[in-house]
């Protein structure tokens, strides 16, 4: 992951931003309609936003249109399945150390049973 | 409410039967040398366990790559965190970080963690929940839950597209 997709992230501008593109591609204006942030306010948020590559631009017909770029968003969630199969494996690998032990004699001296 | 999907942590729940009585689980969670024996995946080492097991004591483990997984040899992964209930045999939470060693701007995951153990029948089954509640400094995100939202909105971006021409 990237420092800077976090960082990003992390203001809160920035953040409601993407929750509003979630919605939905929109324009500099109708972010800043939404939000009751100043379009140059924005736009300097957008520049944040797509320097990370959290969003991208695409001109429509005179307007410049911002969407979500997914991918960003699939390394996250990568990243927290990743999380996921690491305690998949830890817990499998509980049941082979609670096997080997079985038996045989614990730490402070008392038999487990089985 | 959109914002709720963003500040809503993401949760994973895990449920496990083990042939061993609730003690020895129990034990294998708390006591160090035992922990370190199962803790880390194959291939990594445990270099640092510590466990200060009281209200307020502190939780710190590192996993270390070993040679085995070649060009990731060394790299670490700490978690550190802080018991917040402990109910021996039967209940166990800590909230804790975990990162890579060297890069935490970009890999820091908080999470919040809670055991649950009951045994019957000399067997042991234990429920954990860990709840994602922030990555990186301070993005407190379920950006996670954004997964469905992607569609939705290329098909927005399509139908503008189409608009134009």
């Amino acid at each position: 992951m990237q420092a800077t997709t976090f960082a990003a992230l992390g203001e809160p501008s920035r953040l409601q931003i993407v929750e509003l593109l979630r919605t939905g591609p929109l324009s500099v204006g109708e972010i800043s309609d939404a939000l009751s942030i100043r379009q140059p306010q924005v736009s300097k948020h957008l520049r944040v936003l797509s320097g990370s590559g959290i969003v991208a631009v695409e001109p429509v017909a005179r307007h410049r249109i911002y969407h979500l770029e997914p991918e960003v968003f699939e390394q996250i969630n990568d990243w927290v399945d990743s999380f996921e199969r690491l305690w998949e494996v830890r817990l499998d690998s509980l049941d082979t150390y609670l096997n080997s032990i079985r038996a045989k004699p614990t730490e402070d001296g008392s038999e487990a049973d089985g | 409410m959109i914002t709720q999907l963003f500040t809503k942590p993401k949760t994973l729940n895990f449920e496990r039967t083990y042939e061993a009585p609730v003690e020895t689980v129990w034990r294998a969670w708390t006591q160090p040398d035992m922990l370190r024996s199962w803790w880390g995946p194959k291939k990594t080492s445990i270099p640092e366990c510590e466990i200060d097991l009281t209200l307020g004591g502190r939780i710190h483990v590192v996993m270390e790559a070993t040679e085995e997984m070649g060009k990731y040899q060394g790299t670490r992964w700490p978690m550190t965190g802080t018991f917040t209930e402990i109910e021996e045999n039967s209940r166990l939470s800590y909230d804790a970080r975990s990162w890579t060693e060297g890069e935490e701007a970009g890999t820091t995951i908080h999470h919040t963690n809670t055991l649950t153990l009951s045994e019957a029948n000399g067997t042991t089954t234990i429920k954990l929940e860990v709840s994602i509640t922030q990555i990186g400094a301070k993005a407190k995100m379920a950006a996670f839950g954004m997964k469905w939202g992607y569609k939705q909105q290329f098909d927005k971006l399509k139908e503008l597209l189409e608009r134009r021409t």
